[in-house]
Parts: structure tokens; sequence; C-alpha cells
């Protein structure tokens, strides 16, 4: 399982360095991708399967794509240009004291110890159950954001009807009909 | 594989993701940072379900509507994105200063 879980590791810090040192957006969502399938491997041996699945398909194979539509349908002029140094250097430098904080905490906390669980309080029968049970608020609420996400969007895009009707000629009303 | 191990993989992540939101132009890259950094919020939210568990159930479906949320998160960032390109042919945060109060009556876009 360590194995596993360093093989998940690695994958998926290559793949986030890959996505967020590419000049090329194209090859960063890429990276993306591949640091999304590690993270489901990461998912999978912290016992949580069904996640792990959820990840791959709604991440690698729904956000995913759905970002590379994106970068193709606006396709930038110059996509190799890269960020000046300086502001590469102090994002680099935020990151980095963000990180070295966090390590420090990491070190130093106590988290304390958790609950002698059966096997069945794991399955994926009981996720199911909170699922529809317990939680089920969390659920339907989720269900309906997504909904109107879907339908923001596409109002959001939506090509606007144009209406020249400065720009037509006053007979062409007549032509028409 | 240890409760401190798995903590420091979602750090690393969530730097990464922090880097590419703040060094990058372009919007789609920031918004790939955006999803790194809620992946490593889902593997922390994860790895203290698996290390220290109270109720295995909680965290993962935590982590499911996480997951559910970005997804919505990234169609709507995507559709402004794609508005934004069509409006102003470019994806490039710098050129994002509509509302920027120097110059505006000189705006030469």
């Amino acid at each position: 399982m360590s194995l596993h879980f360093a093989i998940a590791a690695v994958v998926s810090l290559a793949g986030a360095l890959l996505a967020v040192t590419q000049a090329n957006i194209l090859h960063a969502v890429f990276g993306l991708a591949i640091a999304l399938v590690g993270v489901a491997g990461v998912f999978f041996t912290l016992n949580s399967p069904f996640v792990a699945i959820m990840e791959v398909l709604i991440y690698v194979g729904g956000i995913a794509v759905t970002m590379l539509f994106a970068v193709m349908l606006s396709s930038v002029s110059n996509p190799k240009e890269r960020e000046s140094v300086r502001r590469r250097l102090l994002a680099a430098l935020v990151a980095g004291l963000f990180f070295v904080g966090g390590a420090l905490l990491i070190s130093h906390a106590d988290f304390g110890a958790g609950k002698q669980l059966t096997a069945e309080a794991w399955g994926l029968e009981q996720v199911g159950r909170d699922l529809l049970g317990r939680f089920n608020l969390a659920f339907e609420t989720l269900s309906v954001v997504l909904l109107l996400a879907i339908v923001g969007a596409i109002v959001i895009v939506r090509k606007e009807p144009t209406m020249p009707a400065d720009t037509v000629p006053a007979d062409s009303d007549e032509e028409a009909a | 594989m240890t409760l401190e191990g798995t903590l420091l993989l979602g750090l690393m992540l969530f730097s990464l993701g922090l880097y590419a939101v703040l060094a990058r132009r372009n919007l789609i890259a920031i918004l790939i940072g955006i999803e790194l950094m809620l992946n490593a919020a889902n593997i922390n939210f994860l790895a203290f379900n698996y290390f220290i568990p109270t109720d295995p159930a909680v965290a993962q479906i935590i982590v499911l509507v996480v997951i559910g949320l970005a997804a919505a998160e990234a169609a709507i960032a995507l559709a402004i994105i794609l508005k934004l390109y069509r409006q102003r042919s470019s994806v490039d945060v710098d050129a994002m200063q509509l509302l920027k109060s120097t110059g505006a009556e000189t705006d030469d876009e």
C-alpha cells in the first residue's frame, strides 16, 4: 500500500509541476489531467475507491475535457509567451513561504487519535446510505447547483441574437415580406 | 505512508496551485491552479478520514460535494472566459482592467 501511495504521489506531483510550469496552455491542461489521475490513485490508497472513480470520471472526463474545449475555442495568438521572471519569482516566493509555514505546522501539530471502527463503516454501502439518508439535503442541493451552473454557462456563452436595427435599410422589411 | 506524509503531499499540491494562480496570466492556467488547490483540500479531508477516523462516510461525501462544486465552478468559469475572449480577444488577466480608474477616458483597447 505504501508503494502504491508513493507512485500515486509522484504521478500527481509530476502532473501538477507540468500543469504549473508549461507555457503552452494545452500542455498545462494535459499536466492537470495527469495530476488528477495521480490524486485519484491517492484517494484509492486512502480507502475511498468510490471517490477515486468519481474523481477520474468528473475531473479527468469532465473538467479537463471542458478545459481543452475552452483552450481550443479561445486560441491565444502567442501561446508560447512566458510571464515575466519577476512575476514568477514573486509567486514562487509566496508559494514557497506558504509551503514552509504549512510544513512547520504539520510537523508540530498533534492530531490525536481516532475511533476504532468496523469494516462496514468504511464500505461503499455506508456511503450510499448516508448520501441518500443523513446527507440527502447536501446531495439534492448539489444537483440543483449543478443544474443551475449548466444553465448559467449556456446563458453566458450564448451568442446574443444580432439585431442590427440601425444598420439595416428602412425598406428591408418589405423586401423580406 | 503516514498522516504527515499525506498532508505534506496535499500541501505541495496546494503550493503549486497557489503558484499557478499568482504567476500565470492566462485565465485558464489560473483555473488549473484553483483545481489543484481544491484537490489538495480533498486529499487532506481523506487523509484525516483515513488515519484518524471518526465517521468514515462523511469525508467521502464531503469530497464528493467538493468535486461537484468544482465541476459547477469550472463550467461557469470557462463560460465566462469564452465570453471574455469573444468580447476582448484575450484571456490575459493583465488586459482585464476595464474598471481601473487611471486612464479610463483614453482606453485604447
